[in-house]
C-alpha cells in the first residue's frame, strides 16, 4: 500500500516535473509567469492525438508530434504577444494578464475543434501492469518515468555543457549583465520559448497516454507546475523537479487520506501557505517581492 | 420582454462584481483574480440559507452580504505580503480553492449536483417572482453598489487606497497604514461581490460550481479592464457590452457546443488585445505604473 502510494506520488510528480521544467526554463529569462504554458500543454496533448490517428505508428511517433506542435505554439506566442509587450516595455501584470487572455482563446479553440469531451491516447487492449517492489505500474507509467528522467538529463547537459545552455544560465542569473557582454536575449528568449514548450508537449502526450485528453487539463497541469516551481524555488531547475515530486506525493497521500477530489484544495493550500510564508520556496533563490 | 429583462438582470449583476473588483484592482492596485470567489460564498450562502434552512431571502441576502466580507477579508492576507503577479497568482488560488469546496463539499453544497429551487426575493408577503420587479431590484442593487463605490473612492479612505496604489511606501510614511486599508477594501469588495451572488442565485433559482470556476474569475476581471482601471462608469458600461453583447451570438442559430468556446475565444482575444494596444481600458485614465 505504502509502495503503491509513493510509486503513484512519483508518476505524477514526473509529469508536474515536465511541466514545471519547462515553465521554469520560460521563466528564468523572462521573468514573467506565462500562464499560457497550461494551453500549450494542452495543445501537445491534442496533437500526439491527431498524429497518432492520421499515422498510426509506435506512441513515440505521437509524442514527438506534440513536443513539435508545443513548440510551434509556444513560439508563435511569444512572437505575436509578448514580443510587442516587450518593446512597450510593459510591466509584469500586464504580460500575465495577456497571458491568461492566450490561455482562454487557446483552450477554448482546442474545445471547439475536438469536443469538450474526454479522448485518450491508449489503443489496443489494456494491459496488465507489473509488479514493482511491492507496487503495480502500467507501461505507459514506465515511460512517464523513463522519458522524465532522460529529458531531465538532457536539459541539464544541454545547460551545462553547451554554448546555448551557458547563454542561457548567463541570461537567468542576470539579463543586463548578459546582454552587457554581447549575449543577445531575443535568441536566448526563443530557445527557451522552443524547448521550454517542446517539455510542455511531451507532458501533455504522455498525460494523454496514460490517463486521458480533456480541453481542460492544461489549466491543473499549468497550476500544479507552477506550484512545483514557487515550492522548489522559481528559478532553480532542480528546485523544480524537487517541487513537482513533492507536490505529487503530497497529492497521493490526499487521495488516500481524504479522497481524490480534495486534491486540488491541498495543493493550492500549500501554494498559498509558501507564497504567504516562505516565497523564495525550497531552493530559496527566488528574487524576494 | 422577459428575455430583455433577463439580460439586464443580469448585465446589473455584473455590473456590480466589475465595480466592486474595480475597488481592488483599480483603486487600490491589489490585482484580485479570483473574485468569482466571493461571488460563489455569496451565491451558496444565500441558497443554501433560503433552501435548506428556511430562512427569508432578505436574511439570506444579508448573510451572503456578511459572509462575502468575512471571505473578503481572509483573502487579503496574501496582499499583505506580496506584490503583483505572485499576488496575482495567491488570489488566483484563494479562486481554486472556493471552486473545489463548492464542488468537493457535497454535504453541504450539494457539489455538481447544485442547489435547485431556491426561492425568488420575497419581502415579507410580497414575492417577486414578476421579472420586471426582480430587475428593479438589481438596478437598485447596481446604482446602490455604484454609489457606495464612488463615496468610498471620494473619500480620504479612497485617497488613501489610490496612494497606496501609487506609491505603497511613500504612502505609508505618511501615516496610512496599508494592511488596514487592503484588509478593510478586500472585505467591502466581498461583501458587494457576495450580495451579486445572492442576487444571482435568486434570480436563476438555481446554482452549480460550474458558473464559479478560476475562468470566470478571468472574465470578470476582463469586464473590469475592458471598462477601464479605476472607472467606475467604465465597469458599467463593459458589463453591458461583454454580458448584453453575447447574447446576440444567441439568434444566429449555431449550435451550444459552438456558442460557448466562441464567447470565451473572444474573451481571450479581447483580452490580449487590451493589454497590447490599451492596457488602461476604454474609460481607464491610469496605465498601470504601480506593478513594475
Amino acid at each position: 500500500m505504502v509502495q503503491q502510494l509513493v510509486v503513484n506520488g512519483l508518476i505524477a510528480g514526473c509529469i508536474y516535473a515536465l511541466v514545471a521544467l519547462g515553465f521554469a526554463l520560460i521563466y528564468r529569462t523572462i521573468r514573467f509567469f506565462h500562464f499560457a504554458h497550461g494551453a500549450v500543454i494542452t495543445l501537445g496533448g491534442y496533437a500526439a492525438y491527431t498524429a497518432r490517428n492520421a499515422l498510426g505508428g509506435p506512441m513515440w511517433v505521437g509524442i514527438v508530434f506534440g513536443a513539435l506542435a508545443a513548440s510551434v505554439l509556444g513560439l508563435a506566442i511569444d512572437c505575436l504577444v509578448y514580443r510587442p509587450l516587450r518593446r512597450r516595455k510593459a510591466p509584469d501584470l500586464v504580460f500575465l494578464i495577456a497571458s491568461f487572455g492566450v490561455f482562454l482563446f487557446v483552450q477554448n479553440a482546442i474545445q471547439l475543434a475536438y469536443g469538450p469531451g474526454i479522448l485518450s491516447l491508449k489503443t489496443g487492449p489494456i494491459s496488465k501492469g507489473h509488479d514493482l517492489l511491492g507496487a503495480i505500474v502500467t507501461d505507459a507509467q514506465i515511460v512517464v518515468i523513463v522519458t522524465t528522467v532522460l529529458l531531465t538529463a538532457i536539459l541539464w547537459a544541454l545547460l551545462r555543457f553547451t554554448d546555448l545552455g551557458r547563454r542561457m544560465r548567463a541570461v537567468a542569473d542576470d539579463s543586463l549583465g548578459a546582454s552587457v557582454i554581447g549575449i543577445n536575449p531575443k535568441s536566448v528568449i526563443v530557445a527557451s520559448f522552443g524547448i521550454g514548450s517542446a517539455l510542455g508537449g511531451v507532458a501533455g502526450a504522455l498525460v494523454g497516454w496514460e490517463t486521458n485528453l480533456e480541453p481542460t487539463m492544461g489549466l491543473t497541469l499549468i497550476l500544479k507546475g507552477i506550484v512545483a516551481s514557487i515550492v522548489g524555488g522559481i528559478v532553480s531547475i532542480p528546485g523544480a523537479i524537487m517541487g513537482a515530486i513533492l507536490i505529487g506525493l503530497i497529492e497521493s497521500l490526499v487521495a488516500w487520506t481524504l479522497g481524490a477530489q480534495w486534491q486540488d484544495l491541498v495543493t493550492f493550500a500549500v501554494l498559498v501557505g509558501f507564497l504567504l510564508l516562505r516565497p523564495t520556496g525550497i531552493a530559496g533563490l527566488a528574487r524576494e517581492r | 420582454m422577459e428575455y430583455v429583462l433577463h439580460i439586464l438582470t443580469m448585465v446589473c449583476i455584473y455590473a456590480g462584481l466589475a465595480m466592486s473588483l474595480n475597488l481592488t484592482v483599480g483603486f487600490a492596485g491589489q490585482p484580485n483574480v479570483g473574485h468569482a470567489a466571493f461571488f460563489c460564498v455569496g451565491a451558496y450562502t444565500s441558497a443554501i440559507l433560503t433552501v435548506g434552512c428556511g430562512a427569508s431571502p432578505p436574511l439570506g441576502m444579508a448573510c451572503a452580504v456578511l459572509l462575502g466580507s468575512v471571505t473578503g477579508a481572509l483573502a487579503s492576507a496574501p496582499a499583505l505580503r506580496l506584490k503583483g503577479d505572485y499576488l496575482a497568482l495567491a488570489t488566483f488560488g484563494t479562486g481554486v480553492i472556493i471552486h473545489a469546496l463548492a464542488k468537493n463539499w457535497v454535504a453541504m453544497t450539494r457539489g455538481p449536483m447544485g442547489i435547485p429551487g431556491i426561492p425568488s426575493v420575497s419581502f415579507g408577503n410580497v414575492t417577486l417572482s414578476y421579472p420586471s420587479a426582480f430587475c428593479a431590484v438589481a438596478v437598485a442593487y447596481a446604482a446602490v453598489t455604484y454609489t457606495l463605490c464612488h463615496l468610498v473612492v471620494s473619500s480620504p479612505f479612497g485617497l488613501a487606497l489610490r496612494a497606496i496604489r501609487e506609491d505603497e511606501t511613500v504612502a505609508k510614511s505618511t501615516g496610512i497604514s496599508s494592511s488596514a486599508h487592503k484588509i478593510l477594501v478586500f472585505a467591502l469588495s466581498g461583501a458587494l461581490a457576495g450580495l451579486a451572488g445572492a442576487l444571482f442565485a435568486h434570480h436563476i433559482t438555481f446554482i452549480d460550481p460550474s458558473t464559479f470556476t478560476p475562468m470566470d474569475s478571468l472574465v470578470l476581471l476582463l469586464i473590469t479592464v475592458f471598462g477601464g482601471m479605476g472607472s467606475l462608469a467604465g465597469s458599467c458600461l463593459a458589463a453591458l457590452v461583454l454580458i448584453g453583447f453575447p447574447e446576440i451570438l444567441r439568434y444566429l442559430g449555431l449550435p451550444v457546443i459552438v456558442v460557448g468556446p466562441l464567447r470565451q475565444m473572444a474573451y481571450g482575444l479581447l483580452l490580449v488585445m487590451l493589454m497590447l494596444w490599451r492596457p488602461q481600458g476604454l474609460l481607464g485614465k491610469y496605465r498601470w505604473s504601480w506593478c513594475t
